[in-house]
């Protein structure tokens, strides 16, 4: 489970309505399954089906993160036309290059949709030892 | 000479568990060579033909290497290698040789 507040929601959404049409994306930071600061971050690549987080701003935040004593819990990106669910690319991206590695095995994966753009719909993933689990997202 | 160098979590079989690592190198191709002697099989994770593999960032301290020297990027005694794997994805309907092609231009 992944814990955040409503108004973390509503920062990811806002940042990913501006990104549209193309993808947009964030890291999401916290302990224990808790998000405490979400970082909406650059598509260095931007598209409407593909993101990649630039990567100074990567090394930047990563490092913000550990100084403020938290950890990576999460990434966040957007699928503008897709569905709230892994795709092949997100899934080889989540590997190191030409493994089955988790990259980042802790972190869940939030896809953000917007088929319905009124109605944007965000779920939370693992992917780790080839296969994708539904990690279920928290807004007390 | 000494250098530090932090090993992300998936190659961290490779380095006995180690999540840091030293080793001497006056060069990015060189410091891959000293990793491949001390822990075979890290050069190929890191590498294809001699570059650095797409979708994995080295950085020198704080600096992107690809902003550098890319492989050729000078080390020195004191210096601290961070590995990290880009994070990237995205919902791929439209992810072709095109849609690539695209991006690279």
């Amino acid at each position: 489970m992944l814990t955040f507040r409503k108004s973390d929601l509503q920062t990811m959404i806002d940042h990913c309505t501006a990104g549209l049409p193309n993808e947009a994306c964030g890291m999401l930071a916290g302990k224990a399954g808790k998000v405490e600061k979400i970082y909406c971050m650059k598509n260095a690549k931007p598209g409407p089906d593909f993101y990649e987080m630039d990567a100074e701003e990567q090394f930047r935040v990563m490092k913000d993160i550990r100084d403020a004593g938290l950890e990576m819990v999460g990434m966040f990106h957007s699928h503008p036309t897709g569905q709230a669910y892994p795709s092949s690319v997100d899934v080889e991206k989540a590997y190191w290059p030409g493994t089955q590695l988790p990259n980042y095995p802790d972190a869940v994966y939030v896809i953000i949709s917007f088929m319905d753009r009124a109605k944007p719909v965000a779920r939370g993933f693992s992917i780790e030892e080839g296969k994708v689990d539904e990690v279920r997202l928290s807004m007390p | 000479m000494s250098i530090k160098v932090r090993i992300p979590t998936p190659l961290q079989k490779l380095s006995n568990g180690k999540a840091e690592v030293e080793c001497s190198a006056k060069n990015i191709t060189e410091l891959l060579d000293a990793l491949e002697k001390d822990y075979p099989g890290m050069k190929e994770r890191l590498s294809e033909g001699g570059k650095v593999r797409r979708f994995i960032n080295i950085y020198v301290n704080e600096e992107d290497i690809r902003f550098v020297n890319k492989e050729e990027t000078a080390l020195k005694d004191g210096d601290s290698i961070s590995i990290v794997p880009a994070i990237a994805g995205g919902c791929g309907l439209l992810w072709n040789a095109e849609s690539e092609n695209r991006r690279k231009r």
